[in-house]
């Protein structure tokens, strides 16, 4: 006997309830209930529990247990797998060659080449020697360490990952900000994407393709990165100044050439305010993705916390933060430059 | 007058709301713009309005803030689409253009100035200028000779390679005004255009258009709720008022004769020796007076009359126009036009 037994009887729901009673062995708190020699009977109203699927269980047997429920989803989820990679495998697939060949490319070449390139590119999008040479620094202890290697395979992943955030975002940030249909439909699932819990996500992706394959961790960190810059986008172009708008209509711009001409470029310092915010969330994002196998310091960290080995932990630590520091100033003073030459 | 017309506006409406059409019915029955605000929640953006703007003149329409002026001349190139009525444009109604039509007419035929100026930030200033002839795809080095030169003319030479932040906002209006003259289009609309300038600048830009008008003979559109600016650069003044127009015409005309105390009020501030001018008071005679005190132009303002007769009131002159008397101004006459005709001012003040 349970406390809501009374709810089957009065719906005369009984004999229902009695089919799914079985000879299966009783549960632990079943054994626990009978050995202790109590009922299911609530002693007091104050200990009555909510009305729940577990608790509905034990007046009637027919009743799922909550437990049922997640399990339904996971056969669910197992049983239209198949058929779902069938589709997005062929669809990612890029995703993973592009990821494999960055990180073949900037490992395979010596590190005489990559660091003058990583220095001039640099100085091309801030035009400071100050940052070039702090950029330097940083690489060079870097590798004096013999962190090179991680590092440049955590930069390879970034870089792929931040690049296709930005392909697809800005485009779906201006779809975003032409539509206020799409705008409804879109934030929901980005407010979502922000807020689940990385490990969340990493879960179903692990059912669909498999560890060995660098996509896996690929589309987590776009799926956690690419966030802010379509917010950003969306931000950026609904907030360029109207008279400004109401100009290009007035001398007769197609929406092409507004969009291109006018749209775009003054809504490029929130893009790229977005950009950045991208990189770093991609930074996070590709420690967390070493748990499914994400080469790069990452691991050096997953490292230190399985093997307890506290110092090697430490200054991988120390080089997500180098890298971190030099993603963020570079961008932000790109962004700075762009700001410099459009203030009002 | 002898000007075709350029610009004819027949019994447009704008109603803003969910419902315009329901609601027009309701102003065409005779329903003011506060009780359809009250009753039914529509605002009355603008209720028959009827003008005709003739080629080569300046039509100034003036109002206070709310009384429709910007949403009329929105209307002009269709920035904003009317509930009910025509706009014609060399006789074409725009209101029936496809897109590809107003494309072309906003591009070719009307260009436009904005108050807040409205250049584009990320350009230069000999880039904003040519925007007009960018957006109708030549390039950079087609266009540069034609804004370079508009830029010399509104007193910009040097300045081409600034960006607009780096200009003051007189400066920034003359890239406007040079955005506008560069797409060469027989009309231009000025949405007030000059009313985010200081005073001594505004006066500036108002003298650069009266010049510039002299030159180009555009058809021009001015907005403003600055009643001396409208006195100025009017040849035909359209006085709107909560969406309709109080009264249109000749500004001199209007200022001698106003028809509703809303204007007296109006008027009532203003500096009438220097905006009243002679040929709107003087008495219409070809016969020479008998003690002439000297002649003077119909085009010249009391201001200047006053200063000439040393304030003596019993002196007659003879009006001319390029060398023939065509009146007689008294000097008694022009004191009397000095003080605002109606006596019930007062009245007007207490109602307004």
């Amino acid at each position: 006997m349970a406390a809501y037994d009374f709810i089957f009887s009065s719906l005369g729901l009984e004999d229902w309830c009695a089919e799914g009673q079985s000879d299966a062995p009783m549960s632990m708190a079943a054994l626990l209930q009978k050995t202790q020699g109590t009922t299911g009977e609530p002693e007091s109203l104050w200990d009555t529990p909510f009305p729940s699927m577990n608790a509905l269980n034990e007046s009637c047997a027919a009743f799922p247990k909550s437990r049922e429920l997640t399990k339904g989803l996971e056969e669910g989820f197992l049983s239209i797998k198949d058929s779902l990679s069938v589709v997005l495998d062929p669809l990612t697939q890029p995703l993973s060659w592009a990821l494999d060949g960055t990180l073949y490319g900037m490992l395979n070449t010596p590190w005489w080449i990559v660091i003058p390139i990583l220095l001039a590119v640099v100085f091309f999008v801030t035009k400071s020697w100050k940052l070039v040479g702090f950029v330097a620094v940083s690489l060079c202890l870097l590798a004096f360490i013999d962190y090179y290697r991680y590092a440049m395979e955590t930069l390879a992943i970034i870089f792929v990952c931040a690049f296709l955030c930005v392909l697809f975002g800005v485009p779906i940030g201006i779809a975003m900000s032409r539509s206020n249909m799409m705008q409804r439909l879109t934030v929901p699932v980005l407010d979502m994407l922000q807020t689940l819990p990385p490990f969340v996500y990493l879960i179903p992706l692990i059912f669909l393709f498999s560890v060995t394959e660098s996509k896996l961790y690929g589309i987590a960190i776009i799926l956690y990165a690419i966030v802010p810059v379509i917010r950003l986008t969306n931000l950026g172009i609904r907030l360029v100044d109207k008279d400004v708008i109401e100009a290009a209509d007035a001398f007769g711009m197609t929406s092409h050439q507004k969009l291109f001409k006018v749209q775009i470029p003054l809504a490029l310092p929130n893009i790229m305010a977005g950009v950045n915010q991208t990189i770093m969330m991609s930074l996070a994002m590709v420690v967390i993705a070493s748990l499914v196998s994400a080469p790069g310091l990452g691991v050096l960290v997953l490292q230190g916390i399985r093997n307890l080995e506290l110092g090697v932990g430490l200054v991988a630590g120390l080089g997500i933060v180098i890298l971190a520091v030099i993603l963020d100033r570079v961008t932000k003073a790109s962004l700075a430059r762009i700001n410099a030459s459009q203030n009002q | 007058m002898d000007r075709n017309i350029k610009i004819s506006i027949r019994n447009l409406y704008k109603i803003f709301g969910p419902d315009p059409v329901a609601a027009l019915e309701h102003v065409r029955g005779g329903m003011g713009k506060a009780e359809l605000l009250e009753k039914h929640h529509h605002v009355l953006g603008l209720q028959d309005i009827n003008v005709d703007m003739h080629e080569g003149e300046i039509t100034v329409i003036m109002g206070l803030s709310g009384s429709g002026k910007s949403t009329l001349i929105r209307h002009l190139n269709r920035l904003i689409e009317p509930t009910a009525g025509e706009v014609q444009v060399d006789g074409e109604d725009v209101l029936r253009f496809n897109e590809d039509q107003l494309r072309k007419l906003r591009r070719e035929r009307m260009s436009m100035v904005f108050q807040k100026f409205a250049l584009l930030p990320h350009k230069t200033v000999l880039e904003n200028a040519g925007m007009a002839l960018l957006v109708r795809g030549y390039s950079a080095n087609e266009f540069e000779g034609e804004a370079k030169k508009w830029l010399a003319r509104v007193g910009l030479e040097g300045n081409e390679y600034q960006y607009p932040h780096q200009l003051s906002g007189g400066m920034q209006q003359r890239v406007g005004i040079a955005r506008a003259l560069a797409s060469n289009s027989p009309i231009m609309l000025m949405d007030e255009a000059f009313s985010a300038l200081d005073p001594l600048i505004r006066s500036d830009m108002q003298d650069l258009l009266l010049e510039l008008q002299d030159e180009l003979q555009k058809t021009v559109v001015f907005i403003t709720h600055d009643l001396d600016e409208s006195l100025k650069l009017a040849d035909h003044l359209v006085i709107l008022k909560d969406g309709h127009i109080v009264q249109q015409g000749e500004p001199q005309e209007i200022l001698m004769n106003p028809n509703d105390p809303y204007i007296t009020d109006f008027i009532s501030d203003i500096n009438r020796a220097r905006v009243l001018r002679v040929r709107s008071i003087m008495k219409k005679t070809t016969e020479a007076p008998e003690k002439c005190a000297g002649d003077i132009s119909e085009r010249e303002n009391l201001e200047s009359v006053i200063g000439r007769s040393d304030g003596d009131t019993d002196l007659v002159y003879r009006v001319v126009r390029k060398g023939k008397q065509v009146g007689v101004l008294e000097m008694k006459e022009l004191v009397k036009a000095l003080v605002p005709l109606d006596t019930s001012e007062g009245d007007a003040r207490s109602r307004y």
